[in-house]
């Protein structure tokens, strides 16, 4: 009832019970959600598997801002703990990355400054990059976290993980989750990153940047080339053979002599790879004389490799050369010309 | 100011050989590979229990050893002559055992590259853990080995295609160690099979026990001897544990990934063989499954995966633990579901790998479908070092078996089923499974 001397509003009151309920019902909510985190929690701090169980088969179901307390959970002392708030960690994961590019999001697509419109995903993203930046979080914190933001970030936390590309205790984490982030921005990353990075760690990024098969490294391929650490010389050129574009020029191949001799191995295998994507780049020019020179090498399975080149290539000229094997004193060569040869005429036919 | 060698892009490997020449040893075998009747020259990485079953003692060699049964075969011809002349695996006291056992002086390394460099091998043998498998091969294909691999051929299904690729590039043998291609049960299901006996085939259903939980061991400093950080190799960093190391690695999805891997690549092998489905997959995954609640290892005590194939059309389903056959006993094995009759095949690796006596009484009719009938698995490697044929599990097969049991394991991580492209090799409807099928690797460890 109304206080005495108070006009009654009906209409009025009405809205005031309604803003009342509803506060009331966020309240209740917000304490029912805050209840059942806590019951979340306890479920993976306990000593009993099943409560374990319980809890992290439905971390799923928890709002993302659960995440920051279970990756402190990733260093308890008891080993049944840690499973399970990796298997959390995992399936709050999984359950946000069937759809990953906010563009087939449409208008769902939310900003990460703005929590309030972050879609799923993006709110899983956002508490697991506050992760890598925490300053008080472990190594196996922000390594579990950048392995986890490899499978569902995107081109715009790019930045926000590449920043920590120089941490000598993350960079590792780091290059693995711009490896594997789709998208122009993570190459760009990796080439930033090369400017700044440690020699000893210059081979890791270029690996990456040839197994991403990046167009825009080929100059830091060659570069890198040059080098007179013949670690980094080597990593460049294999790089370069991965990524397989013609850089328009000559180059300057690492200098065989200061390169071990698994290197040297590497240093072939890198040409013919170049060599293969000039095929199947519809360049056969560039790779024709790569593999004639390859033909004349002692080693059987580069005359093989070279053999097998040729035919891909499957002109008049690679028909000759091939031809001149056809007679090798190896047997494996011989073999191996003979099988190109009839694939060669059957091609014809 | 050091003196460079300045080649053209037109001259990359005369030129690299002129360059390279004071410092590399030409090796007789280079010039004059042993003839066919000579032995073969073999080297061994990883030196596990399964590895040194594949070793080649000295004592052996003057004398007609039968292949290990295991490996399939009639029992009917005796090994060729060959010698464990090189070994390597990341842990000294497995190394040590394995030059004992082989007698003689074989090299002894502890980085597998060595052992590659070495220029006087036919092939090499690799039983090393899961995640090695792709790198160690194709690293053997750019060495010029042949490669007799343990299954399944690859962590990932990038891993298997680049595995493919380096197979194909160099012109090597590379033979997966599904061995159950070379068992006589499976050779008489599939003609049996192909040869229509239980009408066509719409289904087909494995079973199989479910998977260890491992206790809760506690990690350790690695033992004196294992070198656990190359152990690792492209693998994650994490802390030695022995329950996940040396064997039992295979029920950790980082390393191995459950039975759907181990004993899936036999099985579901025998399933691609005689289905005919070498060449091609899926075009649907989708596995359920229930985790271990407790325990170290984290691939699933129970899962069932449904494998859909189109033209032809057909089901395969792995279940752990499935429903047994009626015809034979044995803890696992795959029922052939035709529109006439039903054909069990048990196991699928081992030497136990049965199937019914109407499909070993089939003789295949004149005109009939002739099936390929394997010496042995090893027999069958060894043969084709020699002719240069495919192996009866060449990478391309084996890849393509590799990627169900990744298939199977990534949908029961996701929880989601998985419309997959068979050619292209992307699943369509999932872009963090994409993601998943591949890895970047670690340290030095890249494809």
């Amino acid at each position: 009832m109304p206080e005495e001397g108070v006009m009654f509003n009906p209409m009025t009151t009405t809205k005031t019970i309604s803003k009342v309920t509803a506060a009331a019902g966020a309240l209740t909510a917000i304490a029912a959600a805050a209840e059942a985190e806590d019951r979340f929690l306890q479920g993976l701090r306990s000593d009993d598997e099943d409560a374990n169980y319980e809890s992290w088969s439905s971390a799923a179901d928890m709002d993302p801002s659960v995440i920051p307390a279970v990756s402190e959970l990733l260093l308890s002392k008891k080993p049944n703990v840690r499973k399970a708030a990796e298997e959390s960690l995992k399936n709050i994961v999984h359950s946000v990355g069937k759809v990953i590019d906010p563009r087939s999001l449409g208008a769902n697509a939310g900003r990460p400054d703005d929590p309030g419109r972050m879609d799923p995903r993006q709110r899983v993203v956002a508490q697991l990059r506050s992760i890598v930046d925490g300053n008080k979080r472990q190594q196996v914190e922000k390594a579990t976290a950048l392995r986890h933001l490899s499978l569902i970030a995107t081109t715009d936390d790019v930045p926000s993980i590449a920043a920590h590309v120089h941490n000598a205790q993350l960079r590792e984490e780091v290059v693995f989750c711009l490896e594997r982030l789709p998208g122009k921005a993570a190459e760009e990353a990796l080439l930033a990153a090369l400017q700044g990075a440690a020699d000893d760690f210059k081979p890791r990024i270029l690996a990456a940047l040839g197994h991403r098969r990046a167009d825009e490294a080929v100059a830091v391929c060659v570069e890198a080339m040059r080098s007179p650490d013949p670690q980094i010389a080597i990593a460049g050129l294999k790089a370069w053979g991965r990524i397989g574009t013609s850089s328009g020029a000559e180059i300057e191949l690492p200098d065989r002599d200061s390169l071990t001799e698994w290197q040297n191995v590497e240093f072939d295998d890198s040409v013919l790879r170049y060599a293969d994507a000039q095929v199947d780049k519809g360049n056969p020019d560039e790779a024709e004389p790569i593999y004639l020179d390859a033909l004349q090498r002692e080693e059987e399975h580069l005359q093989c490799a070279a053999i097998i080149g040729l035919a891909r290539i499957g002109t008049a000229s690679t028909a000759a050369a091939i031809f001149g094997k056809l007679r090798s004193g190896n047997q494996i060569v011989r073999i191996t010309a003979r099988q190109a040869w009839t694939s060669l005429a059957r091609d014809e036919g | 100011m050091r003196e460079q060698a300045r080649v053209t892009r037109r001259s990359f490997l005369s030129g690299a050989a002129s360059t390279s020449l004071g410092v590399t040893i030409i090796p007789s075998s280079v010039i004059a590979k042993p003839a066919p009747s000579d032995r073969l020259n073999i080297g061994h990485i990883g030196l596990g229990g399964r590895g040194r079953r594949f070793l080649r003692p000295l004592a052996h060699l003057d004398q007609k050893v039968v292949p290990w049964e295991n490996l399939g075969g009639a029992g009917d011809r005796y090994m060729r002559p060959a010698l464990s002349t090189a070994l390597c695996d990341v842990d000294s006291s497995r190394l040590d055992m394995s030059a004992t056992m082989v007698g003689g002086r074989p090299r002894l390394f502890k980085d597998f590259r060595r052992l590659l460099e070495l220029k006087d091998l036919d092939a090499v043998y690799i039983a090393s853990p899961d995640h090695w498998h792709a790198l160690m091969t194709i690293m053997a294909c750019q060495a010029g080995k042949d490669v007799y691999v343990e299954k399944p051929a690859a962590k990932t299904v990038e891993e298997g295609r680049a595995m493919v690729t380096a197979a194909q590039r160099y012109g090597r043998v590379v033979q997966v160690g599904s061995q159950g291609r070379s068992q006589e049960a499976a050779y008489h299901a599939k003609k049996y099979i192909n040869n229509g006996q239980i009408g066509t085939v719409r289904e087909v259903k494995c079973w199989h026990y479910e998977n260890p939980r491992g206790d809760w061991t506690p990690n350790s400093e690695p033992p004196p001897g294992l070198d656990y950080d190359s152990w690792l190799g492209p693998a994650r960093t994490i802390p030695f544990n022995r329950t996940r190391t040396h064997g039992s690695f295979r029920w950790m999805l980082d390393f191995g990934g459950g039975q759907i891997r181990d004993r899936g690549a036999h099985v579901m092998s025998v399933a691609q063989w005689v289905m005919n489905a070498d060449n091609t997959g899926p075009v649907s995954v989708e596995a359920t499954g229930e985790p271990h609640r407790g325990g170290i290892y984290d691939s699933p005590m129970h899962m069932t995966v449904t494998y859909e194939y189109k033209d032809p059309d057909w089901t395969l389903i792995w279940a752990q633990p499935g429903e047994p056959s009626q015809e034979l006993d044995a803890r696992y094995g795959a029922v052939y579901w035709g529109d006439n009759d039903r054909l069990t095949v048990t196991y699928g690796d081992r030497n136990t790998t049965d199937t019914e006596q109407k499909a070993k009484d089939y003789e295949i009719p004149y005109g009939g479908v002739e099936v390929f009938k394997s010496p042995g698995h090893g027999e069958n490697f060894e043969d084709c070092i020699i002719s240069r044929e495919k192996p009866v599990m060449d990478i391309e097969s084996a890849h393509r078996v590799s990627i169900l049991c990744i298939l199977g394991n990534i949908s029961y991580r996701l929880q989601r089923k998985l419309e997959w492209d068979p050619v292209n090799e992307r699943v369509r409807n999932d872009q963090e499974a994409n993601r998943m099928l591949s890895r970047p690797g670690r340290g030095p460890w890249h494809l």
